[in-house]
């Protein structure tokens, strides 16, 4: 996998028409991988949810927690590579355009020279999820960590994460900004 | 955070993860466990139940959320679709995905299984280039599947010049398992 950062960006830029709904998609020129309609469809987080109860179940806490750190190296290491490059507006940028392209997702990404804070009010996929009445896994919450963590870290950045089941604070630091380590109890379980 | 946005990508990475870690057998339990009886369960919750007007219903609005290029053709024996442009094959195809040897497998994956609890049994073909066709019919119904033309007319996928692409065209014929193909190599078409 190329992990030059955003290699479809070149092609991307240029691209200076409106989708489908007639909404343009420069908003999105931050996302490594990108589609031809503005938001993604509601229905995959179902989907997202039933991939981690599946591992969990087959694998266990450790192997879940693998496959979020493998997807997070490997998956999104043009993502790593760009805030390698571009460092805290870089990160910013990115998780402005990823919660633009969330249908529901209620967020404000704050930056400054120390750190960007991404504070989610209302989480999508718990409001997809609930909104359906499906059985959310626990630990849901978790892959916010461990997925993004591993994105951070080659980078030189961490994340902290507090909060959850719908709406949660995420602070991506310096790698030595000599933040003390996450606590996994700062991260609240998923309940229906 | 995993995001829908670029779901397919991680969808497909996924598979070939599972592959790795357990082998082809790991990814169609996934494909039946977690997609068709988890994640899709409101398309069983339809098209068990009802039949053929639950796949009107599932179809008709997946695909238009998904932003699909589809044509459907109905009769009270059979439900057809042609995927002009098939949004997520399209989506890997824009962004130089590809992990797994064959995306267009889990949709068989997981269709498949879930027909199967219903009754229905799948005539399907995919050019691994964002198009296919698929016509589902109950499994005591010993219809052949159509001429190109024959059931959606102008609209049948194979009909198109580019239909026929360098790539092995995938063939299920009264199928319900995603393994269950013949492949048909560009050399004897």
């Amino acid at each position: 996998m190329s992990t030059k950062p955003f290699p479809n960006l070149d092609r991307d830029e240029k691209e200076t028409g409106s989708d489908q709904d007639g909404r343009g998609l420069s908003h999105l020129g931050a996302l490594p991988y990108r589609d031809t309609k503005p938001v993604g469809a509601a229905d995959f987080y179902f989907a997202i949810n039933a991939t981690f109860r599946f591992l969990l179940r087959r694998f266990g806490w450790e192997g879940l927690r693998r496959y979020w750190t493998d997807l997070g190296t490997q998956y999104y290491a043009p993502v790593s590579a760009a805030w390698q490059q571009r460092g805290l507006p870089g990160i910013a940028a990115y998780w402005r355009a990823f919660f633009a392209a969330e249908p529901g997702a209620e967020v404000q990404v704050q930056e400054s020279d120390q750190a960007v804070v991404v504070t989610v009010s209302v989480c999508p996929a718990f409001k997809q999820l609930r909104a359906h009445h499906r059985e959310i896994v626990p630990c849901f919450c978790q892959q916010c960590y461990f997925l993004n963590e591993s994105i951070a870290a080659p980078a030189g950045f961490t994340v902290r994460v507090a909060g959850g089941n719908g709406s949660c604070r995420q602070t991506f630091l310096p790698r030595d900004a000599g933040t003390p380590p996450q606590d996994l109890s700062e991260i609240r379980e998923a309940t229906c | 955070m995993l995001g829908v946005y670029d779901f397919c990508g991680h969808y497909e990475w996924t598979f070939e993860w599972l592959r790795r870690t357990g082998g082809e057998r790991l990814v169609r339990q996934y494909w039946d466990e977690a997609i068709s009886q988890d994640s899709q369960r409101h398309a069983a919750e339809l098209i068990v139940p009802q039949g053929i007007p639950g796949m009107i219903e599932y179809w008709g609005h997946t695909l238009e959320h998904e932003a699909a290029g589809y044509y459907c053709t109905t009769t009270d024996a059979v439900y057809r679709i042609d995927m002009h442009q098939c949004p997520s094959k399209g989506f890997l195809i824009r962004n130089s995905l590809q992990q797994y040897h064959d995306y267009c497998d889990h949709c068989m994956g997981w269709i498949g299984p879930l027909l199967r609890r219903a009754g229905f049994v799948v005539d399907h073909q995919h050019n691994h280039a964002g198009r296919c066709w698929w016509e589902i019919r109950r499994a005591d119904d010993p219809t052949e599947p159509s001429e190109p033309g024959g059931l959606a007319g102008e609209h049948d996928v194979r009909l198109l010049p580019d239909w026929i692409q360098p790539a092995p065209l995938d063939t299920y014929r009264r199928a319900n398992d995603p393994d269950d193909k013949a492949t048909i190599l560009p050399e004897s078409r």
